[in-house]
């Protein structure tokens, strides 16, 4: 549907943010037979939900602390490896005892696992070393659990998709601006689309909130109250995998005490700073928190000392205040769900914010329950047992290896599942590899672009991974802006577009930009700059822009 | 094993000092780890191109108000007419043609369609010599069908934005359709290497004689000549309009022919030229290098009576960055960086990087220092050096030529 | 440990310093012939990244890599391409279910001995037409190929008989490490060593026990075998170096590159003890003749014009400077150096039907670069160079020490080594 089309439609319910807690609520009101539209600011998965660790967590992690949190994440766990198989590596994990770790943290552990349900076994420290060659050769202590993988972009994607196929319209880089309040009930919304910059204003029964941390500033539009509590956690990719599980530190959680292997990287993280609000914008990743993170990471997985680091990134996580306790001292790591006609006597406006990544398809559920006690439906859910695109079928299989060299195909099919068949690739230039380093194909990219919501180079790096190997977007980035302002018919824009790509790739390299990542760094400068004259070009633009 | 002088680094510095001097009759060793940068440059050589962000028309004036601690400083701006001259016929004799004047530059054209400062050029591509006054108004871009490394929608917007107009025609022939059968390898320099036939040139020729229309001039990407010109000039032969060709993203076919060409010419002076090692460390007796040693040649260490470190920037490992600082690696040179960390770095990619600047420290004569004195026969040229930044003052490739045949006149005069 | 961190990176065989700068694929032989073969950039650090994270990811067009290292020589960056994809194969198990044909052309040594004993039927059937045919379809090795002729005596044998008992007398002593060439098809060459090796105070002797180095059983993925003799060469070698105080001298790039390199990256059977102690005979002699404690005169007659061609592994080894440079010293020798190019053979890869025609594809512009030298012979430090560019350009190939040995004048010599 033409975007102004979607403008003019009234929907049962607008679900602010494009996380994956509002794709996974736009999937269920949309099964649900509900009118669905969700609008995000930015790009979909651009806040917390693509500034994680990857992490399936089994729920181990929080079985000490809080056992309701880890009894949900284990139920979830078992349910995403059903239904977003495509997104979900089953690596399993380990909690290993370091020298300097109590070991008697371990008994603790493994009995509040028991309780929570999350199997949990006790391994020898030799079993540990063979099973994850990776791992501190000096751990005296290790337990198995059933952490996973998982590809928070993916997710969020296959969860949009699916509600698109049920009827959803969603918009990304729109931003709401205001709320629609008409007698004590909200509305519709007042957003502004970033791309064009027209303002407009959109109906709807319900509005549910799911802006993460930015939940805040939402609520606040509709004159309502929400304490969060920004926790910012710094995270190091290296250039390759070094472990094959997911290793955590048997202990009470602390700084940079996971290793997890995602896809081609593996990611070390986080630091946990309370920030004030105002500053959850700023990403920069500080030179402290590396130093952090290495000294920590390399206590787990010695290797990671003499691994390259590509990229450092920040997330914020949207902890909230319970309402029976505004000093903020207590802080849920749970699922909030506030029906502000409850709370604050303003009807049509929910809010589902705390959880975590994982537990996205359990908030959706809960904040669609709310929504429907409001409209009067009465269909069950059914996201814990239907599979999302790209997981309802046995991917094509990754060892049938043909005659001719495949591994954009076969990348393909690791990122897109069985939506991969729609990648075409029965032409020699279909096939052709845009990015070398992550196996993407031209194909690919003419899917991503006309399927799934790509407007520049960064929104089209989240769908499938251009540009996020080890050299960060090297010759890729220049073949897929040009391919994209072909597709979509704006050579003007490529340029720019461009620019703005390699600034978002330095953002990251730069904190860590020293040995290899600094080399790369001149490499690529050398290319854009001084081979191409990138800078000049779009200074050039910048300055006929201002005029 | 006992040599004149040994070079550490077979890029273009290293290569142009090593033919200086192997010309004037030197046994030469140069000791190359792996290709060079030359493979990242489009066919074209820069003085200087920019100075704070603005362009420079007289690259010779400016060099004058360049600081003390500039390389072209260090070699007395009043030097630097003449020693660009020579590195002009240097190359030329090297079989590299190229135009252009160190008086006023020129503009190539990037493979974005930008319009860049430039001293030299490849004859067979396209440049521009006053912005105001075009070489051709009509151009026809033909674009390689299925050949990523050509941004061909930028390069014709960019052409536009100069003033030109532009038809991009899209072609293939049966060689490139069968070339991209595979998925990665369809770069400039594979293609070179299919399009070396008469029948396959022909074959394009077909191609731009039925596609160009009325334009004036034909561009296509540098896909032409691995080591010479030749299969240039026989398309141009085929071809009814001038030719001219656009730089590709690398690797880059004219920078391979260049150092390739540069390669054989100090080959044939009687050179070695030891590719795919790499110096790893050095012996020295107070304020003189005695010997090198290699990675490949091991307990067999090179000595010679002048010794020239021409291992380039970071991209080069000719400068090391780790987590704590920034050093040379082979003889752990002095080096003129900033020792904190976040120093090194601009938060905005396109902005100027301080790391850029970085390089080894060396006195007026372009000698090394070491520990704050300089080592007598260690010249270091290139990009090693300090105090100049190829990316944001296009001045690199002039730097390592001059650089290159200035040390070549200390050593030779025994400075 | 944490106060010292990420002073460098460190990765198997250094695949992660690859910066993606794309030149390993500008000299890659293979991709500039053939489509089916993903390139050194990709099958080597791209392709592992993969490969890391699930196995699967291998891709059997790997097998199309000449192992030739003209990659790693190439690379900027130090990275090990070449190594990353054998590890690769290795790891995928490829080879594991050798093919007789493959099992044939490994075997350099079994197949030497079988056919040295009856050298004249075999070369007499290695080059008949049906034999030719029958190979060709039955085994799949090329009819184009000439079969290496084998010699009547093995090298060994005469060395036995003709010349070991000579060597005692010599004050100085070294070993020689023949390989299966010089033993079974050209004794000559290693007659030529002794010859040269004594003129200038040298002993020569045997290893207490020497197998074929396994170049071609590695190639052709039969990894245990190879670590089998592997390990029967280390012993021999050692005992050599490190007891005897022999340097094991070699007349063979390739079998050099195996003993020193590629025993310990690939086959995991450690020979850095003994790394310093393997050479080219051409790298010893020079170094004698550099530190002044040697001398080589050579023929008045001795003229003629040749060209110096840099084996692929001569090349990653970076030794072809003590070749070209004893070479040199040659008076009468007017000796061109070719421009580096892979004559496509790659031991035994060439010999395979399927792999033929790629073959003589990638050595065109080698075989061109020789014709247009205008020279009467070729010299080369690679036994499999030499059928090579015998077969493909008609001109005799020789290896430097032949050459020098040819071009010496003995008796002048050993006057000038008082001996």
């Amino acid at each position: 549907m033409a975007t102004n089309d979607i403008y003019k439609k009234e929907y049962d319910v607008i679900i602010v943010g494009g996380g994956a807690t509002g794709a996974g609520t736009a999937r269920d009101c949309a099964l649900r037979g509900l009118n669905v539209l969700l609008v995000e600011r930015d790009d979909y998965s651009t806040g917390a939900t693509g500034r994680n660790h990857g992490l399936m967590h089994s729920g181990a992690r929080y079985a000490v602390t809080d056992g309701e949190s880890a009894a949900e994440c284990i139920k979830e766990n078992m349910i995403l490896r059903r239904i977003a198989r495509h997104c979900v590596e089953e690596t399993d994990g380990l909690f290993i005892t370091l020298p300097e770790d109590d070991l008697a943290y371990q008994q603790t552990f493994v009995e509040a696992c028991g309780r929570a349900g999350i199997r949990a076994d006790i391994i020898a420290p030799d079993e540990a070393r063979v099973i994850e060659p990776s791992v501190n050769p000096d751990l005296i202590g290790a337990v198995r659990v059933p952490d996973a993988s998982i590809d928070p972009f993916r997710l969020t994607v296959a969860n949009l998709l699916d509600a698109r196929i049920n009827g959803a319209e969603t918009l990304n880089h729109h931003e709401v601006e205001g709320m629609i309040i008409n007698q004590g009930r909200v509305e519709g919304v007042k957003l502004h689309n970033k791309l064009n910059g027209e303002h407009v204003e959109v109906r709807c029964k319900v509005v549910v909130n799911a802006a993460g941390i930015w939940g805040q500033r939402i609520a606040k539009l509709a004159g309502v109250n929400i304490s969060m509590f920004p926790a910012r956690g710094a995270l190091l990719i290296f250039g390759h995998r070094v472990n094959r599980m997911v290793i955590n530190r048997c202990r009470k959680p602390a700084n940079a005490d996971i290793l997890v292997p995602d896809d081609t990287v593996c990611v070390i993280g986080t630091t946990s700073d309370r920030i004030p609000i105002e500053t959850v914008d700023d990403m920069r990743v500080t030179r402290e928190e590396v130093d952090v993170l290495l000294k920590e990471g390399i206590k787990i997985a010695p290797s990671l000392a003499t691994t390259r680091v590509i990229r450092a990134y920040a997330g914020v996580r949207p902890l909230v205040a319970s309402d029976d306790d505004p000093s903020g001292r207590s802080i849920s790591r749970g699922i909030v769900c506030l029906d502000h006609a409850k709370r604050d006597g303003l009807e049509g406006f929910i809010t589902i914010t705390g959880g975590k990544m994982m537990t996205y398809r359990l908030m959706g559920e809960i904040a669609t329950n709310a929504v429907c006690a409001k409209l009067g439906n009465t269909k069950p859910c059914v996201t814990a047992t239907l599979p999302l695109p790209g997981s309802e079928e046995d991917a094509p299989s990754q060892s049938d290896t043909t005659k001719r060299y495949s591994f954009g195909e076969r990348a393909a099919i690791g990122r897109h599942g069985s939506l991969a068949a729609r990648i075409e690739k029965d032409n020699d230039i279909d096939n052709a590899l845009v990015c070398e380093c992550e196996g993407v194909t031209v194909g690919e990219i003419k899917y991503a672009v006309h399927q799934l919501h790509v407007h520049n180079l960064v929104n089209l790096r989240r769908r499938t991974r251009v540009g996020m190997g080890t050299c960060q977007g090297k010759l890729c980035s220049c073949r897929a802006a040009s391919l994209m302002g072909e597709l979509n018919h704006d050579v003007k824009s490529a340029q720019k577009d461009l620019a703005t790509f390699l600034d978002e790739r330095w953002k990251g390299m730069r904190p860590v930009a020293w040995g290899d990542t600094l080399r790369e760094a001149q490499l690529t400068a050398a290319i854009y700059e001084g081979l191409c004259g990138l800078d000049q070009a779009v200074n050039t633009q910048r300055k006929e822009d201002e005029q | 094993m006992r040599m004149d002088t040994v070079i550490m680094g077979g890029g273009l510095s290293g290569l142009t000092c090593g033919i200086a001097l192997a010309k004037r009759g030197q046994r030469v060793t140069i000791v190359a780890s792996g290709q060079s940068t030359l493979l990242f440059n489009g066919g074209s050589m820069e003085l200087l191109g920019h100075i704070e962000g603005k362009a420079v028309t007289a690259p010779l004036e400016a060099i004058g108000t360049l600081p003390q601690s500039h390389p072209y400083s260090k070699i007395g701006a009043d030097n630097i007419a003449a020693l660009a001259d020579e590195a002009k016929q240097l190359l030329a004799d090297a079989g590299i043609d190229m135009e252009g004047s160190a008086a006023v530059n020129h503009w190539r054209i990037t493979p974005m369609g930008v319009a860049k400062p430039a001293w030299l050029t490849l004859n067979e591509n396209m440049r521009i010599d006053s912005l105001g006054k075009l070489p051709a108004k009509h151009l026809v871009l033909m674009c390689i069908r299925g050949f990523f490394d050509q941004p061909n929608g930028m390069l014709a917007q960019g052409l536009r934005e100069l003033g030109f107009e532009v038809k991009t025609v899209e072609f293939t022939t049966d060689d490139i359709t069968a070339l991209r059968r595979s998925p990665s390898e369809m770069r400039a320099t594979t293609l070179t290497k299919r399009l070396v036939s008469h029948n396959a040139l022909q074959r394009i020729a077909d191609q731009i004689n039925n596609l160009a229309g009325e334009a004036e001039m034909v561009l296509l990407p540098s896909v032409f000549g691995q080591t010479d010109s030749t299969d240039f000039q026989t398309l141009q032969s085929l071809v009814k309009k001038p030719l001219r060709l656009v730089a590709t993203l690398p690797p880059s076919v004219a920078g391979g022919r260049m150092q390739t060409l540069l390669r054989h010419y100090f080959k044939m002076l009687g050179g070695n030229y030891l590719m795919g090692d790499s110096a790893v460390s050095g012996q020295f007796d107070g304020d003189r290098l005695l010997s090198v040693t290699t990675a490949k040649l091991g307990d067999m260490p090179l000595r010679a009576n002048n010794y020239v470190l021409a291992t380039g920037s970071f991209i080069s490992r000719g400068l090391v960055a780790d987590y704590e600082r920034v050093y040379e690696p082979v003889f752990d040179l002095d080096v003129d960086a900033d020792g904190d960390r976040e120093q090194w770095t601009r938060f905005d990619v396109l902005e100027p990087q301080a790391y850029s600047r970085y390089g080894v420290a060396t006195d007026g004569d372009l000698r090394c220092m070491k520990q704050g004195k300089p080592i007598q026969n260690l010249h270091a040229i290139g990009s090693v050096l300090s105090g100049h930044d190829a990316i944001k003052m296009g001045d690199g490739t002039g730097v390592s030529l001059l650089t290159a045949l200035a040390a070549a006149k200390n050593i030779l005069s025994g400075k | 440990m944490a106060e010292r961190m990420q002073l460098c990176n460190i990765s198997d065989n250094n695949f992660e310093e690859c910066t993606k700068c794309s030149i390993c694929t500008t000299v890659c032989p293979v991709t500039a012939v053939t489509t089916d073969y993903p390139g050194p950039k990709q099958a080597g650090p791209d392709g592992e990244r993969y490969r890391l994270k699930d196995p699967a990811y291998y891709d059997k067009a790997l097998k199309l890599c000449l192992n030739c290292k003209r990659c790693e020589v190439a690379c900027p960056s130090g990275v090990h391409i070449a190594d990353i994809i054998q590890h690769a194969r290795m790891r995928a198990g490829e080879g594991q279910r050798a093919s007789l044909r493959d099992t044939m052309l490994a075997n350099t040594d079994l197949l030497g001995k079988v056919a040295n004993l009856v050298a004249p039927i075999a070369n007499a059937t290695l080059g008949l037409s049906p034999t030719k045919l029958v190979m060709d379809s039955v085994m799949a090795i090329d009819k184009h190929r000439t079969f290496p002729a084998y010699s009547r005596q093995k090298f060994t044998t005469w060395f036995k008989r003709h010349a070991a008992k000579q060597q005692d007398a010599f004050s100085n002593h070294v070993s020689y490490f023949h390989g299966c060439y010089v033993n079974y098809n050209f004794p000559k060459l290693g007659q030529d060593l002794v010859k040269l090796m004594n003129a200038i105070g040298y002993g020569v002797h045997m290893l207490d026990k020497e197998q074929c180095c396994g170049v071609a059983l590695i190639a052709n993925g039969l990894y245990k075998q190879a670590k089998r003799q592997a390990r029967t060469n280390a012993a021999s070698i050692r005992q050599s170096v490190n007891i005897a105080h022999r340097t094991v001298l070699t007349t063979s790039s390739s079998c050099t590159f195996n003993l020193r390199d590629e025993y310990p990256s690939l086959l995991d059977v450690d020979t850095s003890d003994v790394r310093d102690g393997i050479m080219l005979a051409t790298r010893f002699i020079y170094n004698l003749v550099d530190e002044e404690k040697v001398k080589l005169v050579f023929r008045q007659d001795y003229k003629r014009r040749m060209a110096y061609h840099t084996a692929c592994h001569m090349q990653r080894m970076g030794w072809q400077l003590y070749s070209i440079e004893l070479l040199r010293m040659i008076p009468g020798l007017d000796l061109v150096e070719l421009e580096q190019e892979c004559c496509g053979i790659s031991g035994t890869y060439g010999f395979k039907k399927e792999n033929y025609e790629r073959s003589q594809a990638i050595g065109s512009v080698l075989f061109k670069h020789i014709e247009d030298a205008k020279v009467e012979a070729v010299t080369t430090d690679c036994e499999t160079c030499k059928w090579q560019i015998e077969m493909s350009t008609g001109l005799p190939v020789e290896n430097p020490i032949s050459v020098l040995a040819d071009a010496l004048d003995v008796d002048a010599t050993r006057r000038a080594n008082s001996i």
